[in-house]
C-alpha cells in the first residue's frame, strides 16, 4: 500500500469554542470549584509596606482563634509589599481572615526605593561599558553624518497581570499518593515541582487543571500557592487550599516591570536610521533582575550601542508577561519612529517602509494603511476644534521555531473521538484547536471530537509560554488525525477486498468505486475495544515557519480641554501562519489589542512614595480598560503564504498596541506624550509644557 | 469579613426603633458598606439592612417637584422618564455612575451618605488622620485624585455623583430618627467639610435616617457633565452640575474636587440669571476654578472645573458640548 498523506489544513473554520457553552453557563470548572472532604485554607501572612521590621504580633492570639490550625511567622523584614513573612493555616475561609486579623502585626517602616527615576545609575555610567567604547568610533561619525540626531527618554509603568481569576492551588497529599488542582499554564512543571515538595514519584501525583482564568505568563511552576499548599497538606495529611486574593494578586504575582528608555538616534539624508545611542532601565524587585526591554527592535536601526541596567526598588517582583519586555520597548520605538519622521518631515507610514526589516510587514502596512484610513491624517496638532483625531502605527513578530508535544487519539466503534494532551488549555482555545485539527483531518463533524486536556496523566505537552502551545501540538494532532484515517481507510479497503491505496477517504466517507461507507460504519470495523494512535513527531505537518508579523493602526480622539484619550478604531493585521479557528484567532488578536489599549491608558501600579505600600492594589483604582473603552477593533488574519504551519498567536498582538496609540495621540494633539499610562493629567501636561506652563 | 449579626428591618418605623436603640450599622444597597466589612475596615457586631422596605422605593411627582425616596436605586433614576426630561442633571449623573450592576443595587440614600474612596482611607494598613491617626498621607503622598478645593486637614473628595445635581437644583434632604419630627435639611447644608468633622462627611447625627430627597421645584434648566478617564466603571475626575431654578440665578455645583459637593459662588456670581453664551460659560468656568489650589499631583483638575462647568452650562442651554 502506497502512504499518500494528507497534509491539508483546517482552513478557514469558523466554529465557536468548543467549551463556550460550559463556560456560559458556569459548567466549567476551574481548581476553586473543587471543595474535597476536609479541606484547610492556608494563606502567607504579609507585609504591606515596601521595607519595615515587624514590631509586634499577637502570634498566641491568633493560633487561639476559632478553627486555626497554624501559625507560623518565619521571617521579620519586608522588603516589597506583599513580601511572605510566614503563614496560617485554617478550617474555613472565615476561621483564616480572622487569624489574620488577630495577629494584628505592627511595622517599623523605613524609606523604600520607590521611583525608578531616583534609584537609577546615571546614563553616563554606561558610556564607560566596552560594548559602548568599542562602538564609540562608529557613533561619533553616524552622530557628525546625520541629517537629523534626535536625543529622547520615554517611560512606562508597571503593568499587573491581573488575571481574572487568582493565582490558587489546591494539594491533596494522600501519603503514597496525591491529588493536585492548580490554575496553571504549565501542568507538567506544576506536577514536576510537586513530587519535589511531596517527596513522591511522578506517577504517583496526579496534576489537574481544567480551565484557567487567564495567565499571561504569570503562572508557571508550582509557585508560592502551591508550595504552601503541598506542604501544609503534607504536613496535615489533609487537602490544603492556597487561594490569593485580589491584594496579593497586584502585589506578589509578577508583574511587568517599569521602564526608562534613554534613545539617541541619528538618521541620514535620505530618512533612513544609521544608529545610536540606546540605554534602557528596568524596575524590578528588591534584589534580582528580569527587567529587560526589547529596544531597539523590529525596524532596521544601523549601529546602535546599546546597554541596560536594572534598578531595584521595594516592590514585587517581575514575571514574564505576555510578549516580556515588548509592548514597552516597542512603545518606545515606535514614538521615536513617528519623532524622528517628523524631524525629518517624512510621513510616519513612509518612514517606517524605508526602515522595515520585513517584507511581509511592508505589504501589511499597505493594506493596513488602506483600511484604518490614513490619508485622513493630518499634520500633527492641525485638527480644528477640541477633539482632535490622531492615527499611529505598531508593528511586532514572534519566533516560531518547532518543539516537543504527544497527541493520544481514541476512535471508539461508535465512531466518537477523544484527543488527549496533558497541557492545559489557559483560556486560548487550545481545546477548540485540538478538536478543528482532528476533526478537519478525519474529515468529521467537530461536534464527535472531544478534547481532554489539562491532567498530567495524559500524553505530555508544553507549557503555554512563549506562544508555543499551538504550534508545537498542532502537527502532532494533525499527524495524529492523519493515522487514524488511514488506519480506517485500511480496515474499509480489507472489508472490501480491495487495495487499501484505491479507497478514497474523504469528509469522513470511504468509497471506492460506487461502494462508499459512512464513518460510523468504518468504525464499527475496529475490532478492539477503540483505535488508539499516538503522534510525537511533527512529520509533514511541520511547516517552514513564518515570523508571525503583527502591524496595527490605531485611531484616537483626543479631547485637549480634558485630556481624555479616546480609542476609536484600531486595525490589527496577524499573521499566525495557517489560521486553524477563525473566531480564536480574531479573538486572541482583539484580546491583545484591549489589553495594548489598557496598558498605553490606564493600567499603573501606583506605590505609595513614603511607605512603598501599593495604593491601588484593586480593580478601581488599577485601572482596566472597560467596555466602554474598547474600540472598534478589526482583526485581520493574514496569510503571507498558503503552505504555512500553525504558528505563534499568544504574545504578538499585544505588542504593538502602546506604540500605535501613544504614536496617535501624539498626532492628534501634536507634542509627543512621553510617558504611559497616557491620562488626562499626562495630556494636559504635554500640552500645558508645550505652552511654557505647568500643570 | 468579620461575623455579624443580620437585621433585616420591615417597616421604616421599626428600623428607625432599632437604629435609635441599638446603634447598628445600617445597610442600604451594600455597595459601600460590604465592601468596607470586606477590607475590615468596619466591622459592625450587627448590621440593619434596610433593603425590604420597599415603600422607601419611590419617585414621586410632588406639586412642581418630585420625591425620590432613599431606597430608590441609581438604576430607577437613570430610566426614569420624568427625571430624564426635567431634571437631567441628576438623571445623567445617576445613570452614568458605576456600571450597570452597581447601578441596580445602589440606593440614592446610600450614594448620599457613603464613605469617601480616598485609598489611603480604604486601606487598612494606612492609619490615617480620618481614621483617628495622625497624618494624610494625601499631603506628601500619592494625591492625583484628591481633592483642589476645601481640602484641609483631610483631602477627600466626596464620593457621590448624586449630590451635585441634587445640591444646584436646591434639593431638600429628609431626615427621620425615632420619637422625632423629621427634619428638613437643604442639600448643601447636608455635607461637611473635614475642617469641622473628621470622622463624617454629613450632619446626621447617630440613629437618623435620610429618608428621603425632595426636590421642591423641577428647574428651568439643569445639566451635569462628569469628566472621567475611563468610560466604564470609574469614578470621575472632576464633575460640575449646574441649575438654574425658577428663573433665579444660576447655582454651580462642582463634584469629585472637594470634600464635599462644591458650591461655586465665583461661577453664580458671573452668571447671575444671565442666558448661557459660549462666552459667558467660559468666564464661569475660570472662575470656578480660581479658588483651586491643588496639591503636588492633582494641578490638572482646576483645568478638569474649567471645562466641566463651561460644558455644562452649554449643554444646559442645549447646546452641542464634546462628549
Ligand atoms: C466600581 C465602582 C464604581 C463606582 N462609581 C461611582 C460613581 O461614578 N459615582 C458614584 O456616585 N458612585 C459610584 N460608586 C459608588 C456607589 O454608587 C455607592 O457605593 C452606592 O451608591 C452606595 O449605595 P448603597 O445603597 O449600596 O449604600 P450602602 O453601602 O448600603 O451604604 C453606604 C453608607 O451609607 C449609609 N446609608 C445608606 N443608606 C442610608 C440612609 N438612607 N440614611 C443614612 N445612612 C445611610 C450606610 O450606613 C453606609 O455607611 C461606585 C462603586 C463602585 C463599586
Ligand atoms: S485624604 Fe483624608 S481619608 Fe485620605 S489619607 Fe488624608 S486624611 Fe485620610
Amino acid at each position: 500500500m502506497t502512504w499518500r498523506p494528507d497534509n491539508r489544513l483546517a482552513l478557514e473554520n469558523d466554529g465557536s469554542r468548543v467549551d463556550v457553552r460550559d463556560k456560559v453557563t458556569g459548567a466549567a470548572r476551574y481548581t476553586t470549584d473543587y471543595y474535597p472532604e476536609g479541606l484547610l485554607w492556608a494563606s502567607y501572612i504579609r507585609c504591606p509596606y515596601g521595607k519595615a521590621f515587624l514590631r509586634s504580633s499577637k502570634l498566641e492570639a491568633a493560633r487561639a482563634a476559632p478553627g486555626v490550625v497554624e501559625v507560623e511567622l518565619e521571617k521579620q523584614e519586608g522588603t516589597y509589599p506583599g513580601d511572605r513573612l510566614g503563614h496560617i493555616c485554617a478550617e474555613s475561609r472565615q476561621a483564616l481572615e480572622q487569624g489574620l486579623a488577630a495577629l494584628a502585626l505592627e511595622f517599623e517602616r523605613d524609606r523604600p526605593a520607590t521611583d525608578i527615576e531616583r534609584e537609577k545609575k546615571p546614563l553616563e555610567t554606561f558610556d564607560e561599558d566596552p560594548s559602548v567604547q568599542e562602538k564609540q568610533a562608529d557613533l561619533e561619525r553616524i552622530f557628525s553624518e546625520a541629517a537629523h540626531t534626535l536625543e529622547r527618554t520615554y517611560q512606562t509603568q508597571v503593568q499587573t497581570h491581573s488575571c481574572l481569576e487568582p493565582h490558587n492551588s489546591l494539594v491533596d497529599y494522600r501519603g503514597d499518593h496525591a491529588i493536585a488542582r492548580q490554575s496553571t499554564q504549565a501542568t507538567f512543571s506544576v506536577r514536576n515541582e510537586l513530587t519535589e515538595v511531596l517527596g513522591l514519584p511522578p506517577d504517583k501525583v496526579e496534576m489537574h487543571c481544567e480551565h484557567v482564568g487567564g495567565g499571561f505568563g504569570s503562572k508557571f511552576g508550582l509557585s508560592p500557592e502551591g508550595q504552601l499548599a503541598a506542604k501544609l497538606s503534607k504536613k496535615h495529611g489533609r487537602p490544603v487550599r492556597v487561594l490569593m486574593n485580589r491584594e496579593e494578586e497586584h502585589l506578589d504575582n509578577g508583574l511587568r516591570p517599569g521602564s526608562l528608555q534613554y534613545m539617541k538616534l541619528a538618521i541620514g539624508p535620505d530618512g533612513k536610521l544609521l544608529g545610536g545611542r540606546i540605554h534602557t532601565w528596568g524596575s524590578v524587585g528588591p534584589v534580582g533582575g528580569g527587567g529587560g526591554t526589547s529596544n531597539p527592535s523590529r525596524y532596521n536601526f544601523g549601529i546602535v550601542a546599546k546597554t541596560h541596567q536594572d534598578v531595584n526598588l521595594n516592590s514585587g517582583f517581575p514575571r514574564a508577561m505576555r510578549a516580556p519586555g515588548h509592548p514597552q520597548g516597542m512603545f518606545a520605538v515606535e514614538m521615536m519612529m513617528d519623532e524622528l519622521a517628523e524631524a525629518a518631515g517624512m510621513d510616519p507610514l513612509e518612514f517606517r517602509r524605508l526602515n522595515e526589516t520585513s517584507d511581509v510587514r511592508r505589504a501589511m502596512l499597505d493594506v493596513g494603511a488602506e483600511q484604518i484610513g490614513w490619508h485622513r491624517r493630518k499634520p500633527s496638532g492641525t485638527w480644528e476644534g477640541p477633539l482632535k483625531r490622531g492615527f499611529g502605527i505598531g508593528v511586532a513578530d514572534w519566533g516560531n521555531s518547532p518543539g516537543e508535544a504527544t497527541i493520544t487519539i481514541h476512535v471508539y466503534p461508535n465512531g466518537n473521538v477523544e484527543v488527549l494532551s496533558g497541557s492545559q488549555d489557559i483560556g486560548t482555545g487550545f481545546r477548540t484547536l485540538l478538536v478543528d485539527c482532528v476533526a478537519h483531518q478525519l474529515g468529521i463533524d467537530r461536534a464527535r471530537v472531544e478534547a481532554k486536556v489539562g491532567v498530567s496523566t495524559y500524553p505530555p505537552g508544553p507549557g503555554s509560554g512563549g506562544s508555543v502551545t499551538s504550534r508545537f501540538v498542532a502537527p502532532k494532532a494533525l499527524g495524529a488525525a492523519e493515522q487514524a484515517r488511514q488506519d480506517l481507510r485500511q480496515r474499509v479497503a480489507r472489508e472490501w477486498g480491495v487495495p487499501a491505496d484505491e479507497v478514497a477517504a474523504e469528509n469522513g466517507v470511504f468509497k471506492h468505486a460506487d461502494r462508499t461507507m459512512s464513518w460510523n460504519e468504518a468504525c464499527k470495523l475496529i475490532g478492539q475495544d477503540r483505535l488508539t494512535v499516538t503522534e510525537k513527531e511533527n512529520g509533514i505537518f511541520w511547516k517552514e515557519p513564518t515570523g508571525s508579523e503583527a502591524v496595527q493602526f490605531a485611531e484616537v480622539e483626543v479631547d485637549v480641554e480634558t485630556g481624555i484619550v479616546r480609542v476609536k478604531k484600531v486595525v490589527a493585521l496577524q499573521n499566525v501562519g495557517q489560521a486553524v479557528n477563525c473566531k480564536t484567532v480574531e479573538n486572541q488578536i482583539t484580546g491583545g489589542v484591549i489589553q495594548g489599549i489598557s496598558f498605553a491608558l490606564f493600567e499603573d501600579r501606583i506605590l505609595n512614595r513614603q511607605t512603598g505600600a501599593m495604593v491601588n492594589p484593586n480593580l478601581e483604582f488599577y485601572k482596566i480598560a472597560g467596555s466602554r473603552d474598547i474600540p472598534e477593533i478589526v482583526p485581520i488574519i493574514w496569510q503571507s503564504r498558503p503552505d504555512a504551519g500553525v504558528n505563534s498567536l499568544g504574545e504578538p498582538p499585544v505588542v504593538p498596541t502602546p506604540g500605535a496609540v501613544g504614536c496617535a495621540v501624539a498626532n492628534a494633539i501634536g507634542v509627543p506624550v512621553r510617558r504611559m499610562p497616557i491620562t488626562p493629567w499626562r495630556v494636559l501636561s504635554a500640552l500645558a509644557e508645550r505652552d511654557g506652563g505647568a500643570v | 469579613m468579620q461575623p455579624f449579626n443580620y437585621l433585616i428591618a420591615d417597616t421604616l418605623d421599626a428600623a428607625l426603633a432599632e437604629y435609635a436603640e441599638n446603634r447598628p450599622v445600617l445597610k442600604a444597597g451594600g455597595i459601600d458598606l460590604v465592601d468596607r466589612m470586606k477590607e475590615r475596615l468596619a466591622t459592625p457586631a450587627v448590621v440593619l439592612s434596610l433593603g425590604e422596605v420597599e415603600v422607601l422605593r419611590y419617585i414621586e411627582p410632588e406639586g412642581e417637584g418630585v420625591r425620590l425616596g432613599c431606597l430608590t436605586t441609581l438604576a430607577d433614576i437613570g430610566r426614569s422618564e420624568l427625571l430624564n426630561s426635567r431634571y437631567a442633571a441628576l438623571a445623567e449623573s445617576a445613570g452614568h455612575a458605576a456600571t450597570p450592576q452597581v447601578r441596580e443595587r445602589a440606593t440614592l440614600g446610600g450614594n448620599l451618605c457613603q464613605r469617601p474612596r480616598c485609598w489611603y482611607f480604604r486601606a487598612i494598613h494606612f492609619h490615617c488622620l480620618k481614621k483617628g491617626g495622625a497624618t494624610c498621607f494625601a499631603v506628601e503622598g500619592e494625591n492625583q485624585y484628591h481633592a483642589v478645593l476645601g481640602g484641609g486637614p483631610c483631602h477627600i473628595v466626596h464620593p457621590s455623583n448624586c449630590a451635585p445635581p441634587l445640591v444646584a437644583m436646591e434639593a431638600l434632604f429628609v431626615v427621620r430618627r425615632a420619637g422625632a419630627e423629621e427634619r428638613v435639611i437643604p442639600a448643601r447644608e447636608f455635607f461637611v467639610l473635614p475642617s469641622s468633622a473628621l470622622d463624617r462627611e454629613n450632619v446626621l447625627a447617630p440613629g437618623e435616617i435620610l429618608t428621603e430627597v425632595r426636590i421642591p421645584r423641577a428647574p428651568d434648566q439643569s445639566a451635569t457633565i462628569e469628566l472621567r478617564e475611563k468610560q466604564s466603571f470609574d469614578w470621575p475626575l472632576a464633575m460640575a452640575s449646574v441649575a438654574r431654578v425658577d428663573g433665579r440665578r444660576w447655582n454651580v455645583c462642582l463634584g469629585a474636587v472637594a470634600p464635599v459637593p462644591w458650591v461655586s459662588e465665583e461661577a453664580a456670581e458671573v452668571l447671575g440669571s444671565a442666558d448661557i453664551t459660549p462666552e459667558l460659560a467660559a468666564r464661569a468656568g475660570e472662575a470656578a476654578a480660581q479658588a483651586a489650589q491643588p496639591m503636588s499631583d492633582n494641578g490638572y483638575k482646576t483645568q478638569l472645573i474649567k471645562v466641566a462647568v463651561k460644558r455644562a452650562l452649554l449643554k444646559a442651554a442645549g447646546q452641542e458640548v464634546p462628549a
